[in-house]
């Protein structure tokens, strides 16, 4: 019964349009297409407004979120974004209830019936991330189906904040809730909140709490189709949702073929494997011919024992945020902008594993997937209409911080610290800097919390929120800054703490056209502080950046510098530790940066001195912050004739770089090297 | 511009002679169905910490850990200025990022141009 990956897969595209729905189309008159979508608009903003303001878990309140439109066949008509990942494989639930439980007697669908689904193999990203849907009913007939969808951060999985690092399969993540009818009569059903709070025993209230906010967004963008259907009629419904998958489709189609034919192929590579340091490679190849595209990512490394998979829908869905957000932004957010893509991922790789496999850290596993799509898009669009929407990698380090216990209200939690997650730096455009922590990697709208909100709800003190210098990749066009946070655990005697950030050892994300990449990213923690005694003498010396933290190590403690990714541990109360989201990619050559760019860098303490001189090449004032530009001009050329002067020829090159090999015990999950093919199977309990 | 279209921040396509060639000073690469970084200058880019500038000593900094990234930076062999890079593990093979359809895009533009003429 459970839909196999290339059915899942095939579902994220839209279904060919019945004769019914053409003849629906022609009800709409001029104009009607116009008023019409634009009201969708506005019930999936007040139903996301509705969302967030009901529901208390960090990610939720920060925007990560989506609600969706869907025909009555689940093809994705319109909705918020939000996660737009979570808007396209919201489509595959709904088509799995349409197919399986619609004429199934002992299920069947009726007005006021709400399904819930968590499992990846029936269409999600990751257990974590729950969906309610609902049929929309008007006069007995199903006209629509809405969903609302947001990641839930605790599963009852093997580690607290749903997502295990040391998972090995699917049996150790917790509840994974194929579509199942969970509520009637417009009301949950209590005893299956029950059995769902229940298995959140880490964080029970937020179970409850967020289950109750998804339904009630969902209902509210029910409510609004019914009242649509009721005064201009469900074949007016069915015609304009139609109309808009079409226009979408059509609209794709049309600027694809504008474009080059050609191959474009990306590569890059993650750091972490389950909760250990080792090397693993995406790679995508990119075939754009006439109005289709293929995405192809045979190269990338096989399936481990880790929960670092994701399934081919959740991949294509990851890409898709790329492609809704940049390249088709101007178009309804709906199904017919994937019509024209195909996508091939070969099984037995980190993207199509065995359905047995832990897929728990799917989201994260995905950066590589979607840098790769980014600077291939990028390099496509560049000799064309969109060469505006050409940009470098967002920051894609996934800033997953988890914490768990007793907050200092005597509350269970289990929650993401969503500062981070929502402040990575954007990628550097063709014709701008990229902006400074703009936001989620998945969710382009998303928002750091209120800092005063996070210490109500949580039990930490923020020692400090900011930009952090020289996050950001070099470039011509600078990459958006990411930020650093320090949290303090106060209140309660201990907190526990993880942390998924990848990009300690090397970054998946990449600049473009000789923008940088961003810098790594190390972890910092002090254990044992003296933290509370200085705030109580009120000390001056309090460090105002992670860098003052280190460097000047006012503050008395255990320092310890490691990886940014951590296992599960205990922090006692006055421990902190370093939370830093990524930075984007740079943009072009440094060289050809303004200098009054890179002096208004310095002021907003966006870049180093080092940086301006090292990196820039400018000559300045560095105590009135002006630029010699004329001496600018004469470092720059000798760097250009420094590098003339250490470059090789390709020759030369590859002799001396054939000759080089990362470490062998790095390569334990890489596969077969360099290119990445399977070298063993995985035997799985 | 002539016969060229610009495909990336600093390369061009001359269509009439095929060739990649710089943009910001014109120097004919390769053959337009080549990697272009087959005719740039290229520079092994070993010790990071020249890019990432890290007060952290160890073996996590701010810059990659240069036992598994290097950074592979291609400049123009005349004019110096840098085209591309790639972070890459030691030895891993650079990618064959751009391979358009020359047939195709000659068709496009030159065929167009002839006609406008």
């Amino acid at each position: 019964m459970r839909p196999d990956p290339k059915k899942l897969l095939e579902w994220i595209k839209p279904s060919p349009p019945t004769k019914e729905e053409r003849e629906c189309m022609k009800l709409l008159q001029p104009g009607d297409y116009e008023i019409y979508t634009e009201k969708l608009n506005n019930f999936l903003l007040e139903s996301k407004e509705i969302f967030i303001k009901l529901g208390v878990s960090s990610m939720l309140r920060s925007g990560d979120v989506v609600t969706g439109i869907y025909t009555p066949t689940g093809d994705m008509v319109a909705a918020w974004c939000g996660t737009y990942l979570h808007a396209v494989v919201g489509q595959l639930p709904i088509k799995f209830v349409a197919e399986t439980w619609l004429d199934e007697p002992t299920v069947g669908c009726k007005d006021g019936d709400i399904f819930y689904a968590s499992d990846p193999l029936y269409g999600g990203i990751h257990n974590c991330d729950q969906i309610v849907i609902m049929p929309v009913f008007n006069d007995g007939e199903l006209i629509a189906w809405t969903n609302a969808a947001v990641h839930q951060p605790e599963t009852g999985a093997c580690e607290p904040g749903g997502m295990p690092l040391t998972a090995k399969t699917r049996h150790d993540e917790g509840m994974l809730l194929s579509p199942i009818k969970i509520g009637e009569n417009f009301r949950l059903r209590e005893d299956l909140v029950e059995m769902c709070v229940n298995l959140m025993s880490r964080a029970p209230r937020m179970q409850a709490i967020d289950m109750r906010a998804r339904l009630s967004a969902a209902d509210r963008l029910r409510q609004r189709i019914v009242s649509l259907a009721q005064e201009k009629g469900n074949d007016f419904v069915k015609g304009l949702f139609r109309r808009i998958v079409i226009e979408a489709e059509e609209g794709t189609r049309r600027r694809i073929k504008e474009w080059n034919d050609g191959t474009y192929r990306a590569v890059t590579f993650m750091d972490i494997v389950g909760e250990k340091h080792k090397l693993v490679r995406n790679f995508l190849t990119l075939h754009k011919k006439g109005d289709q595209i293929i995405w192809d990512f045979t190269g990338t490394s096989p399936e481990t024992d880790s929960p670092q998979h994701c399934m081919p829908h959740a991949l294509a869905a990851n890409i898709a945020i790329h492609l809704m957000s940049y390249s088709f932004n101007d178009l309804p957010v709906s199904a017919g902008v994937l019509a024209p893509m195909e996508f091939i991922v070969p099984e037995g790789c980190m993207f199509n594993p065995h359905f047995e496999a832990a897929q728990s850290n799917s989201a994260p596993s995905c950066h590589g997937g979607m840098t790769l799509g980014t600077i291939c898009m990028s390099k496509l669009m560049f000799d064309s209409p969109q060469r505006e929407l050409v940009a470098a990698a967002t920051g894609n380090t996934g800033v997953g911080v988890l914490v768990s216990g007793v907050n200092q209200w005597g509350v269970l939690i289990a929650d993401f610290l969503a500062y981070g997650l929502n402040s990575e730096g954007h990628g550097a455009r063709s014709d701008m800097d990229g902006v400074d922590a703009f936001g989620f990697s998945h969710c382009p709208t998303g928002r750091t919390p209120d800092i005063e909100d996070i210490e109500i709800e949580y039990q930490f003190l923020n020692l400090l929120a900011k930009l952090n210098k020289d996050s950001c990749g070099f470039g011509k066009n600078r990459g958006g800054a990411g930020t650093e946070i320090v949290h303090i655990v106060n209140y309660v005697p201990y907190a526990l703490y993880n942390s998924h950030v990848k990009g300690s050892k090397i970054r998946n994300c990449m600049g473009l056209f000789g923008g940088y990449p961003p810098s790594t990213l190390p972890g910092i923690e002090v254990f044992h502080t003296n933290i509370w005694e200085k705030m109580k003498r009120g000390d001056k010396d309090l460090p105002s950046s992670a860098m003052q933290l280190i460097s000047e190590r006012t503050i008395k403690g255990d320092y310890k510098i490691d990886s940014i990714f951590q296992k599960t541990h205990v922090m006692e109360n006055g421990d902190l530790w370093v939370v830093f989201s990524g930075g984007g990619g740079g943009y072009g050559d440094a060289l050809e940066r303004d200098p009054e760019m890179v002096m208004d860098d310095l002021r907003r303490e966006i870049i180093s001195h080092w940086t301006a001189e090292n990196i820039y090449h400018v000559a300045y004032n560095s105590e009135t912050l002006e630029a010699d530009v004329e001496k600018t001009e004469q470092l720059r050329q000798q760097e250009r004739e420094d590098r003339k002067a250490r470059g090789t020829t390709w020759a030369e090159f590859e002799k001396e770089w054939s000759q080089l090999r990362p470490p062998e015990d790095i390569l334990d999950y890489y596969g077969s090297w360099p290119d990445g093919k399977k070298t063993r199977e995985i035997i799985r309990l | 511009m002539g016969t060229k279209r610009q495909i990336t921040e600093y390369l061009d396509i001359d269509l009439e002679k095929e060739l990649w060639c710089c943009n910001r000073c014109g120097y004919e690469l390769i053959s337009a169905r080549e990697n272009y970084k087959k005719g740039c200058s290229i520079y092994i880019r070993k010790d990071l910490a020249t890019i990432y500038n890290s007060p952290l000593k160890g073996p996590f900094t701010f810059a990659p850990d240069p036992t598994w990234a290097m950074l592979v930076e291609f400049y123009c062999p005349a004019c110096g200025t840098m085209f591309e890079n790639e972070m890459l593990p030691p030895g891993h093979p650079v990618t064959h990022d751009i391979e358009l359809d020359i047939d195709k895009l000659k068709e496009k533009h030159l065929s167009a141009s002839t006609n406008k003429k």
